[in-house]
């Protein structure tokens, strides 16, 4: 372009991604103490850090330990799969607009654990979590192998995908107007994205593997910027694109799916939790994946925290104030971004 | 030491064949540029010796390596594949970008050794992108870009470079600054294969061109022996003059 040369900006250094790192995880620390603390009985965190470690008094302790700290682990759980579903999906699609809402895997998950719900209800909560990563996959199957039969480009997938979502979520709906009783008032909360009644037994049927796949999807971070660069520039370089693109879709779906089972949908966190991530460390996902899990698990935190700090006793669900706080933040993100879309 | 390939036929899903029964070898040591008219499969030869496409039948081998039957990053020490047009990455910088062409000598987690690191300075200073150097790719202009995707090729330090038309969608000044940087690939004692459009360039640029005409290799040899107007005639179906380059003294192709 211009002939003159302008000297090298200064490189995002490591050290500044890891001072991010530090500054979002004593952030994510706090809020969920705060979320502790928060609700019908507000409790001084001075006795919530007590509690933590056994020094106080029944009530409370009864409150936080059978309460909210399974709250608060499921919130910080959830909010980090469902960010790193979303940048794994961004990157592997190649779609900015692109999360597991956008390829029907959350409505797919939803789907049947609700089945699961309502047909058997006597069932053991360890099924759940399994019921939603069947669905999950059946959603992401479908909307994979059209894809992949008709050699889709990165833009019809993503319209299957909400077609496919669309076609479960109306499943959704359907089951939930036809078993209309109190049974099915406690799936409607669920599936608006709450932490609502979440237990010690939802943490236990969904740690292990949240943990194991969030840790896999770090592990595959580096392929993530390889497969980045389209099919194309990636198998130049030595990948194995439709092998990898498929196992990276899978750690995507089952992250997505387990939340789903324990926290319903929360739709909002998988597609800003990545863009913001990339908007504060750049797109070489080594350290934009551990960026992205941090802001997903501070705005799950801090939405359920809100949710029940408006108006105590009543509880606003997670998924619908992580999309009001976060929406504003995500346009104004989105405004002050150069396109780079474009070419 | 070549890549030799032999009874490639290929296409796309259940269609017909884009290139049928190909035989080729691209002796080491040259630039190779493949030529012919739209749609007459030299890119699909391309990809096909990229691994971007699975042909139906035929072998590929590059010094002695089965290219369709080894684990691609082992192939990718041995050829670098630049696609045409490659997608341009959201929020990396060329350092980065460059850095990737690394990536099939490294681990799954892409740790960088002495060596990746040298090899990224090298690649980039060969660009002449030392200034760019921490630029989002995607900010850069046309040429800028090429001139990135061409260090990452280099860094991946392999004997065979394949370029499918890396000049489109590039001014005349970038289009000669990028086959220039074509000619310092060979003067480094790598040896490219490259598709293009244009005649006169590939007959400059090149010291091999292989002719391809619906799917077949209608002509290989030397730029002064292989364009003539016979050839361009029976090839593109025009009627024209050939003469010599006033700068090169390759040849030129002018309509009558």
């Amino acid at each position: 372009m211009s002939a003159v040369v302008h000297a090298p900006a200064r490189p995002r250094s490591r050290l500044r991604g890891l001072v991010l790192i530090a500054v979002l995880a004593v952030l994510v620390i706090a809020a969920a103490l705060w979320s502790l603390s928060v609700g019908a009985v507000p409790i001084p965190t001075q006795t919530i850090i007590n509690t933590l470690f056994n020094l106080d008094g029944e009530q409370q302790t009864y409150i936080i330990m059978k309460s909210r700290l399974p709250r608060m682990v499921l919130a910080l759980l959830a909010g980090a799969a469902l960010a790193l579903s979303g940048a794994i999906i961004q990157a592997v699609i190649r779609n900015p607009l692109a999360s597991p809402n956008i390829i029907g895997i959350n409505s797919g998950a939803a789907l049947f654990a609700l089945v699961l719900v309502l047909v058997f209800p006597d069932i053991p909560q360890v099924w759940m979590p399994l019921a939603a990563c069947i669905g999950g996959l059946v959603a992401a199957a479908f909307v994979m192998v059209v894809a992949h039969y008709r050699n889709l480009s990165a833009i019809h997938l993503a319209l299957i995908g909400v077609a496919v979502g669309f076609v479960f979520e109306a499943g959704v709906d359907y089951l939930l107007i036809v078993s209309n009783d109190s049974e099915s008032s406690a799936p409607m909360i669920w599936l608006t994205g709450s932490l609502w009644g979440r237990t010690w037994a939802h943490v236990a049927v969904s740690w292990l593997p949240l943990v194991v796949l969030s840790a896999v999807a770090l592990l595959l971070s580096y392929r993530l910027d390889l497969i980045a660069l389209g099919e194309a520039t990636a198998t130049g370089i030595g990948l194995n694109v439709p092998r990898q693109r498929l196992l990276l879709l899978l750690v995507a779906t089952l992250l997505a799916s387990v939340s789903v089972a324990v926290v319903g949908v929360m739709g909002f966190i998988g597609l800003m939790a990545p863009h913001i991530a990339r908007r504060l460390v750049g797109g070489s996902h080594r350290l934009m994946l551990p960026v992205a899990a941090l802001v997903g698990m501070l705005l799950v935190v801090l939405a359920d925290g809100i949710g029940r700090a408006i108006a105590p006793p009543i509880e606003v669900s997670a998924g619908i104030l992580a999309a009001l706080i976060g929406a504003p933040f995500f346009i104004y993100i989105m405004l002050t971004t150069t396109s780079e879309q474009d070419s | 030491m070549s890549i030799l390939v032999k009874g490639v036929t290929a296409g796309y899903g259940r269609d017909r064949a884009i290139v049928e029964n190909i035989d080729l070898t691209i002796a080491t040591g040259e630039v190779t540029i493949l030529i012919g008219p739209n749609g007459c499969g030299k890119s699909t030869l391309l990809k096909t010796i990229g691994r971007l496409l699975k042909p139906r039948t035929g072998t590929i081998h590059a010094d002695e390596l089965d290219v369709l039957r080894n684990h691609p990053k082992r192939v990718a020490r041995t050829i670098a594949y630049l696609p045409q047009s490659p997608v341009v990455p959201t929020a990396i910088t060329v350092e980065q970008l460059v850095g990737y062409g690394r990536a099939p000598h490294q681990s799954l987690l892409g740790l960088r050794s002495p060596r990746d690191i040298e090899l990224v300075d090298q690649a980039i200073a060969a660009t002449g992108l030392a200034e760019l150097r921490f630029k989002p790719v995607a900010e850069l202009s046309g040429g800028q870009r090429q001139r990135a995707f061409i260090a990452m090729a280099l860094a991946q330090d392999t004997p065979y470079v394949m370029l499918d038309e890396p000049t489109t969608f590039l001014d005349i000044k970038h289009q000669v600054e990028t086959l220039d940087l074509v000619r310092q690939l060979h003067g480094a004692g790598r040896t490219s294969i490259v598709v293009l459009h244009d005649i006169a360039q590939a007959a400059r640029y090149g010291d091999r061109l292989v002719v391809m005409h619906e799917g077949r290799i209608v002509a290989e040899g030397k730029p002064t022996d292989v364009v003539t107007p016979e050839l361009i005639r029976n090839v593109y179906g025009l009627d024209c003059e050939v003469y010599a380059d006033p700068v090169s003294g390759t040849p030129v192709v002018t309509p009558r």
